[in-house]
């Protein structure tokens, strides 16, 4: 984050500005304020993980820690780069808005989101926010406890401690005590954990829930973490009037034609100067001379000019094929999942990467219609579904039946949008809106993997097929053995010639049926066999 | 198999049990050289239905059938099959005269298995005895057996008077010592041993009612007879009895039936055979079989090209009139049918049927009797016996 820049960030009434957005945050009230807890520290903490490529191991505790009053102590620990010592009460004490205009995929709002849960932990129970952290080539460990003065939107160190540490080690561990609702948010946030987990199978996470339920364990399944995202400046198509005037403030240019050099992606000196006396502006007038006209202006031009290059695509992270499939089986146990990394697309100058994985069948429980498994730049998004673009085209787009998949069936679709700017529909951040492009790509990525899908699934039935006929010959040899076996002994004494006994003619003719089988393909075991048909 | 209770009995069990063992002891021969197991027999089939015109027979045809145990299609006939061969062989060796019914019984039951999901299943080994009926017509086809040599049962309805004395069951019959009942034909003709006959020729009528009239009336005695009745569509066991007497005893055999289709049909299945169980036409069937009546010219009478009338009618016009039976679309259906075969191509019997055809009228025997009883025995019978039966 920011260190030197203090001027990027704008200040606020602490108070206010949880009011304000609290809704918009995901605080409305207890059930939901614990769901979004444990997702503001958890996504904290992963970030801090995945920016410096270390594998993540994630510990989540909930525990209630006033049965009357309804507290919670949410814990999340990881093993991090950890936080400097000296920005501990910034980070955690104090509520700063915004950010430079530096654009790169992040899971959450630039640390903002854990802010609003230590803010709704003070307001509702009034205790401070626990911090204890190694930063990376420490040998210490700081302890903080930090409230939050709500009117001067200043940190209160309430208590701090230093530790030496025996063993390097590094990570942060955040508690925050907050009015939580567990009964009810138990189902989304066992939800949130478990696709969380699909999503970074490359991360131990460890969760221990409030009640007595079971500890939930994921496994890392693979070692590899998808590179971070670069960080890249706004392309010139993505750009708004609030955006650009936050950028002339920031810049220290003085030609406007450095300034969108500077300031933009996809511009050089060159293009700037071209495309500024395409739209009748002097490449070299000072930016802050612009009027709001002028800023208009340029903005609409920026938008609409045909010129520049596509936006670079750097900014984006996928996970990639290899980690959808190894969360989606790892996590579901499916018997079928295929995957796929769509090529970078743009919408309105903001790249984006569709990426979907299907799981088929195993142990997914076979449901009335397609489960649907969003991420938004790997955060699973768990609310409005049914307002989301894809789940328009997973329940009304695709014809599942044309890819063999008859319902009920057990069958999950994860699609996965990165992006620098998620269209998201509405204020609540939890639906993907139907924007043209995104929907086309989301399409094709569904369609691309569920054609893997019919193969197997076509297979598969094939060879069930096959099964089902080995049980037409199976279910008949003990009725047929012992039929055999009388009309094998001879009628009377005094003809020769041995009776077979039906076991014997059992055996002869399971093999026979065996051979017959491995001549189309299919490999039985005698043994299963037998135990498939009863002998009256 | 200590101590049988009849010689003849005994033979043919012994000798019906080792053809069925040869029959499937093949298969496990097969089994053990690693073959599919595979019976092959002739196909029961209409196509497969031939009429030998040299012998005038209904046969079987040289097409055969391989049932297969790996087959997806055959895998449960064949289990049908040989647990069919088994109940039979069973009771034959442990003396017991099953009925076709009995044997549905025996083999009736259900086979657990679990299916390609691990399910539970349950099949019936057969559901209905048509099923199991088919595989015991499977097994007389691919062991050259009757049932009746198999010692199955069948009900049968077969009734026989006159002189002639048989022996049955050890029992020595004389079939002119009846009273106003009859000797019924047991299910195991074969078994009846022929001690003595004193007739000239046998008479089968169709209807059972026309036979007890006749039987009342001595006719057998009056005119040295076997009379038999088939009580309808003939059993197997009156088929076999009535070849007995044709070729053992070198009697000729006359058929009255109703005139319309089904009572020339009857008469078919006498003669040539039927083609539902044609494989056993040459066990069964009576090449030498007459038609007796009654016939479209015993109605009408005949005339020649110019319209004169050649033959005189048996029935008065008035009497025609009372006595006909208006033809329903289905008759004419069947006797269009009838034309179809090859053994009613003959002059005479394309005359008969299209007369029915253009009359739409048919006639049944009682018809006649209800004449008076006298005029059938002692005129019509004789009368057509005679002159005016058809091959």
């Amino acid at each position: 984050m920011g260190r030197n820049t203090r001027e990027a960030f704008r200040s606020l009434s602490a108070a206010e500005f949880f009011y304000r957005n609290r809704e918009i945050a995901g605080f409305s009230n207890p059930s939901r304020a614990l769901y979004q807890t444990v997702r503001e520290l958890v996504e904290n903490a992963l970030d801090a993980c995945d920016s410096h490529e270390i594998l993540p191991s994630l510990y989540i505790g909930i525990k209630l820690v006033d049965p009357i009053k309804s507290f919670y102590k949410v814990t999340v620990s990881d093993n991090g780069i950890g936080v400097p010592p000296y920005y501990v009460p910034y980070a955690f004490g104090q509520v700063l808005f915004g950010s430079k205009y530096k654009l790169r995929q992040t899971r959450g709002m630039f640390g903002l989101g854990a802010k609003m849960a230590i803010l709704y932990g003070q307001l509702t129970t009034g205790k401070p926010v626990e911090v204890e952290t190694t930063p990376l080539g420490s040998r210490y460990k700081y302890y903080f406890k930090i409230m939050v003065d709500i009117k001067r939107n200043e940190p209160i160190i309430i208590e701090q401690r230093v530790r030496k540490l025996k063993k390097k080690t590094h990570g942060t561990t955040v508690s925050v005590t907050i009015e939580g609702d567990w009964s009810r948010a138990k189902n989304k946030v066992y939800e949130y954990i478990k696709r969380t987990a699909i999503a970074t199978p490359y991360a131990n996470i460890t969760f221990v829930p409030p009640d007595n339920s079971e500890v939930i364990v994921y496994k890392r399944v693979i070692d590899k973490i998808p590179p971070p995202p670069k960080e890249v400046k706004p392309h010139p198509h993505g750009v708004d009037i609030e955006m650009l005037k936050m950028l002339i403030s920031s810049s220290e240019a003085s030609t406007l034609k450095e300034f969108l050099a500077e300031s933009f992606q996809s511009i050089g000196l060159i293009t700037a100067e071209r495309f500024l006396r395409d739209i009748g502006f002097d490449p070299n007038m000072s930016p802050e001379k612009l009027t709001t006209e002028g800023i208009k202006a340029l903005v609409s031009g920026l938008k609409e000019y045909k010129d520049f290059k596509p936006p670079r695509t750097d900014a984006l992270s996928p996970l990639g094929e290899e980690l959808i499939v190894a969360g989606l089986r790892s996590v579901l146990e499916p018997e079928f999942v295929a995957a796929t990394t769509r090529r970078p697309s743009a919408y309105s100058g903001h790249p984006f990467i569709i990426e979907v994985g299907i799981a088929y069948g195993g142990k997914i429980p076979s449901k009335d219609e397609p489960q649907l498994y969003r991420f938004a730049n790997k955060i699973p998004l768990l609310y409005d579904e049914k307002a989301d673009v894809s789940w328009k085209i997973v329940s009304n787009v695709i014809d599942w039946k044309a890819y063999g998949v008859e319902f009920p069936a057990p069958l999950v679709v994860l699609a996965h949008i990165c992006s620098t700017k998620v269209p998201y529909k509405g204020v609540g951040k939890e639906s993907i809106a139907e924007v043209p492009e995104i929907e086309k790509e989301i399409k094709n990525a569904i369609r691309e993997v569920a054609r893997k899908l019919r193969t197997y699934i076509l297979k598969k039935r094939r060879e069930e097929e096959l099964r089902k006929k080995a049980i037409t010959y199976i279910k008949y040899i003990p009725e047929i053995a012992s039929s055999l076996a009388a009309l094998s002994r001879p009628p009377t004494a005094e003809i020769n010639g041995g009776g077979l006994t039906a076991k014997e003619i059992e055996i002869m003719l399971l093999h026979l049926v065996k051979h017959k089988l491995e001549k189309i393909g299919i490999i039985l075991d005698i043994e299963t066999l037998k135990g498939k048909v009863k002998t009256r | 198999m200590s101590m049988l209770p009849y010689d003849i009995d005994y033979k043919q069990r012994l000798e019906a049990a080792k053809i069925l063992h040869e029959a499937f002891i093949k298969l496990v021969e097969q089994i053990k050289k690693k073959e599919n197991p595979t019976l092959v027999f002739p196909k029961r089939t209409l196509s497969n239905t031939i009429y030998d015109e040299e012998r005038k027979l209904l046969l079987l045809g040289r097409e055969t059938q391989k049932r297969r145990f790996l087959d997806v299609n055959e895998a449960r006939k064949f289990m049908q099959t040989l647990l069919m061969a088994k109940i039979i062989y069973d009771s034959l060796i442990s003396n017991e005269y099953p009925t076709i019914r009995d044997l549905y019984y025996r083999g009736k039951h259900s086979i657990i298995y679990y299916d390609h999901k691990g399910r539970r299943r349950e099949e019936n080994t057969w559901d209905e005895q048509k099923e199991s009926d088919a595989i015991i017509r499977d097994i007389e086809v691919i062991t050259g057996l009757l049932r009746e040599d198999m010692l199955i049962l069948s009900k049968e309805k077969g009734k026989l008077v006159g002189k002639i004395k048989l022996k049955s069951g050890g029992d020595i019959i004389d079939a002119s010592k009846m009273g106003h009942g009859a000797y019924a034909l047991e299910p195991t003709p074969d078994l009846i041993e022929i001690i003595d006959v004193d007739a000239d020729f046998v008479l089968v009528v169709e209807k059972d009612a026309v036979f007890q009239q006749l039987h009342r009336y001595r006719f057998w005695e009056k005119h040295k007879a076997l009379l038999i009745t088939s009580a309808g569509q003939p059993d197997r066991a009156t088929r076999r009895f009535v070849k007995r007497l044709n070729e053992e005893c070198g009697l000729p055999v006359y058929i009255l039936t109703d005139a319309d289709p089904y009572g020339w049909y009857i008469y078919s299945v006498f003669k040539i055979g039927s083609i539902t169980l044609s494989y056993e036409s040459e066990k069964l069937a009576t090449p030498k079989a007459r038609f007796l009546g009654v016939s479209m010219t015993d109605i009408f009478g005949e005339r020649d090209k110019k319209g004169k009338l050649i033959k005189q009618p048996y029935l008065s016009s008035k009497e025609r009139k009372n006595f006909i039976i208006k033809a329903t679309p289905r008759d004419i259906k069947r006797a269009k049918e009838l034309l179809n075969y090859k053994w009613f191509r003959t002059k005479q019997w394309k005359k008969e049927i299209l007369t029915f055809i253009n009359k739409k009228v048919k006639l049944e025997i009682e018809a006649l009797a209800s004449k008076s009883t006298k005029f059938l025995a002692d005129e019509y019978i004789p009368e057509k016996i005679e002159n005016g039966w058809i091959d």
